[in-house]
């Protein structure tokens, strides 16, 4: 049930959450990123083996598009490459999850996060 | 679907239902109220009949009730009326912060048109106190209007400490009283409030159909602001909708039945969803410590997004603490008025139990809501 009219993907993102949480330890980087005046607030995690993305989980504070945005992102990640992710824009985002453009916030939160976590150096042991 | 929005709008009382019904068959019970003939007469008894049971809720005199559309049009006919009416005393009024927006508006509007008004800024428990209305008082204010209960977090005005001292004064006092029929005791023969706007579908009658009370002694005067036919004393014309106004006269007849019944029980239901929600940290009662109806529950929530808290809970209808921020994306005015920060004002949910509220449906309501909290405050970053 979706009354109050989000797209379906960003409804089924928010109300399902996959790949919720924080991923820590060796291998493993994380990216996060916020909306002006902390509205909204959108960190990835990833763990990284060889060139591609093994595994990745997202934690989000926000409306329900900020919310799907990082579970999107977070499924998007796993078995790519971070060249791969670092290329993906707030224009892919929007489209993948019909975000209006009134949201357009959330997707340039994504756009940020997934930057932020490219950018990100590696974790270290222990 | 769980229905926690009856300060929102309640559904229609059977026994109303029923006591309509005659009113709307086109069997001899449609004529005109204003009609001489018989089936005239005939609504015109049933319109009398209803303005004495309305009246009787209200500890009022049947011929100081005025039938108007609504608590919206009541409020703009106090107010504008008596301004219009007294424009020769001043163009003066005060108000609150945290009045309904029909109260608001009207208010807006009238600065627009030259008046001045002083908007009062409540207490963190959402009380005005007297003295505050008494020290904004100047020789041009003409009227005070200030609601009897608030219809985001039920809390109660002492209306019948204010009303007296303002009588003293000579200055109007009008209340809007669309929350607080039927939820709170109203003995108006006690309390010298000039005006006094009322709903019906607040009280389980039809929607569309409310009342002014105007005070006949001392005569509260009011310029009429709809012309045509000069029915309600020249108040409000208009032809009179029977089966509207028999509606309002059963449901305030029962309400009036029920006020003290019906009030327990819904302050323990209200204090059942109250014990669940309070077990989450980080929330916080809006207008606490202040006395409240006690069908109203009020809770800002720290550490969840507003948006997201309202789309984790379909099957629950009830409101935000603001009846526009789905709309608009403002946060509430009445809890911003109370010292909540934006981020709490937005992230806040009022309940609102009713007659047919039961037991289960108020478990059901905070199980929801627990588990939803959690879940979003599990998903926020540290």
């Amino acid at each position: 049930m979706n009354p109050f009219g989000y797209p379906d993907e960003v409804w089924r993102l928010f109300t399902e959450a996959p790949r919720a949480g924080l991923l820590e330890g060796p291998g493993t980087r994380t990216g996060s990123a916020a909306t002006p005046a902390n509205r909204s607030r959108l960190q990835l995690s990833a763990r990284v083996a060889g060139a591609r993305v093994e595994d990745a989980k997202f934690q989000a504070y926000g409306c329900p598009t900020a919310i799907a945005v990082g579970a999107w992102l977070a499924e998007r990640a796993i078995g790519r490459s971070l060249d791969e992710l670092a290329a993906i824009g707030a224009a892919e985002i929007r489209q993948a999850l019909e975000i209006p453009e009134e949201r357009l916030h959330c997707a340039l939160l994504g756009e940020d996060a997934i930057k932020s976590l490219c950018r990100s150096a590696p974790g270290r042991d222990g | 679907m769980i229905y926690l929005d009856y300060a929102a709008t309640t559904p229609l009382d059977p026994a109303v239902f029923e006591a309509m019904l005659p009113y709307l068959k086109p069997d001899g019970m449609h004529g005109n109220p204003a009609s001489d003939h018989a089936a005239g007469k005939r609504a015109r008894q049933a319109v009398e009949m209803a303005r004495h049971q309305v009246a009787a809720l209200i500890g009022a005199q049947a011929g100081e009730i005025v039938w108007t559309s609504g608590a919206t049009e009541s409020d703009n006919l106090a107010i504008k009326g008596a301004l219009e009416f007294y424009a020769g005393r001043g163009q003066h009024v005060v108000t609150s912060m945290t009045e309904h927006k029909a109260v608001l508006d009207t208010c807006r509007y009238l600065e627009t048109r030259g008046a001045r008004v002083t908007y009062l800024k409540p207490g963190a428990d959402g009380r005005v106190a007297p003295e505050q209305v008494l020290e904004a008082l100047t020789p041009a204010t003409v009227l005070v209007s200030l609601m009897w209960v608030n219809n985001e977090t039920g809390v109660i005005q002492d209306i019948a400490a204010l009303a007296p001292r303002l009588r003293e004064r000579g200055v109007l006092l009008h209340v809007d009283a669309a929350q607080a029929a039927g939820r709170v005791a109203i003995d108006l023969r006690e309390v010298p409030v000039d005006l006094l706007s009322l709903s019906s579908h607040k009280v389980y009658g039809p929607k569309g159909m409310g009342a002014l009370f105007v005070r006949k002694k001392p005569r509260a005067r009011l310029a009429p602001q709809l012309h045509g036919g000069g029915h309600e004393q020249g108040m409000r014309s208009g032809t009179l909708p029977t089966h509207q106004i028999v509606g309002m006269g059963a449901a305030f007849r029962i309400a009036g039945e029920r006020l003290a019944e019906e009030g327990a029980a819904l302050g323990r239901l209200r204090e059942r969803l109250w014990a669940r929600i309070r077990e989450l940290p980080q929330v916080f009662l809006n207008g606490e410590g202040a006395p409240r109806v006690p069908g109203i529950l009020n809770v800002s929530f720290g550490g969840v997004e507003g948006e997201s808290l309202r789309a984790s809970l379909p099957d629950l209808a009830g409101s935000s603490g603001s009846a526009c921020s789905s709309a608009t994306g403002e946060s509430s005015y009445v809890l911003r008025a109370l010292g909540r920060d934006d981020d709490l004002a937005n992230a806040s949910l009022r309940f609102s139990l009713g007659r047919f509220t039961t037991e289960a449906e108020v478990d059901q309501a905070a199980e929801q809501v627990v588990t939803q909290v959690r879940r979003l405050r599990a998903l926020a970053p540290a």
